[in-house]
């Protein structure tokens, strides 16, 4: 069950500068997971302290946005996870 | 009806089958709102003028400083300390002075926008920081006004377009607060996503082309990438849907 997730621009320092990233999972949740275990420091870049995405982190499966629930979200073989980071600016 | 120095003036722009001297005609009745007279509401401001909308409010409470000159492309030196109201209804009549500029210099808030923005077909959100930008998104829910969001960081953008009671809205995916910082942005990337946010304007005022509504459009400059992303209408949004006005 492989699954590519694409790193957003402001977190590939904590990927070694890849901007997709292979992992496996059932889950977006365990997806992230096994993200996180061969680039620990996505964990700050993503969660809060209580395991809870940040409230500026966005999961979009297959293009669609993963709103509400998102780590529960089941993924299959060839999925593509984006992380986006809301914006602000103007 | 158009005038003979307006079909001159919108030649190139009547030109197009889409717009037609019907289209600029819609865009002469117009009214719309542009919150935010920074990055993005220069372009925003520039090109809406310049394409003949009939009226345009803007609304900032600001005042220029030598550091907005690299990306808010409607002040110049000469206004660094003059408000930016007064500074971008300067240019704007100059550049169009048939068009009415209405210059505001007001803070947004919940107890305000509703009149800030009434008699309005558009609201364009073209803020700096999320708590206005959801004020004026509820406001546009409400009052069933169009609301044309665009953001910017860095190199990056997104737009949105969002049309109450049919479309999500900005809120639609809230999880909750968002800390206030600083921002890094260039000039280019405001002027991306604000032209992009006018051009949906002109469609929408004028009844053509496809909307940007339930996808959301990101820019990213770095790569010269728009990538779009589907979203939902929230039945639980507490501004559009089920749980609005029980926040």
């Amino acid at each position: 069950m492989v699954v590519k997730v694409h790193i957003h621009t402001t977190h590939r320092q904590f990927t070694n500068g890849s901007d997709v990233v292979a992992v496996e999972g059932n889950t977006v949740g365990e997806c992230l997971n096994h993200l996180i275990k061969q680039f620990p420091g996505m964990e700050k870049a993503l969660f809060a302290k209580n395991d809870k995405l940040l409230n500026t982190v966005e999961v979009y499966l297959n293009h669609a946005s993963a709103y509400p629930n998102e780590l529960l979200k089941p993924v299959k073989d060839g999925d593509q996870i984006h992380l986006v980071v809301m914006l602000t600016g103007g | 009806m158009l005038t003979p120095s307006e079909r001159e003036r919108y030649d190139r722009q009547i030109m197009i089958g889409e717009i037609g001297q019907e289209g600029q005609g819609k865009l002469k009745r117009s009214r719309v709102v542009i919150a935010g007279a920074g990055g993005l509401g220069s372009p925003i401001a520039i090109y809406l003028t310049a394409a003949g909308i009939g009226t345009i409010r803007i609304i900032d409470h600001d005042q220029v400083a030598l550091s907005n000159l690299n990306r808010q492309v409607l002040h110049w030196e000469e206004d660094v300390g003059r408000k930016k109201v007064d500074s971008a209804r300067t240019k704007l009549r100059n550049l169009n002075s048939t068009v009415d500029i209405q210059a505001m210099a007001e803070t947004i808030t919940e107890k305000n926008a509703s009149e800030l923005v009434d008699g309005c077909d558009a609201i364009i959100d073209a803020m700096d920081n999320l708590p206005t930008r959801y004020i004026l998104n509820r406001c546009a829910v409400e009052k069933k006004i169009p609301f044309f969001h665009g953001a910017v960081n860095g190199f990056e953008g997104r737009v949105l377009t969002v049309i109450p009671g049919e479309t999500a809205c900005l809120r639609c995916m809230y999880r909750g607060l968002v800390p206030q910082e600083k921002f890094p942005v260039i000039g280019v990337v405001p002027a991306v996503i604000g032209s992009i946010q006018a051009t949906e304007v002109i469609k929408y005022l004028a009844g053509i082309g496809k909307l940007l509504t339930n996808r959301l459009l990101i820019y990213d400059g770095l790569k010269v990438t728009f990538s779009e992303f589907r979203l939902n209408k929230n039945p639980d949004c507490d501004h559009c849907g089920s749980l609005s006005g029980k926040e």
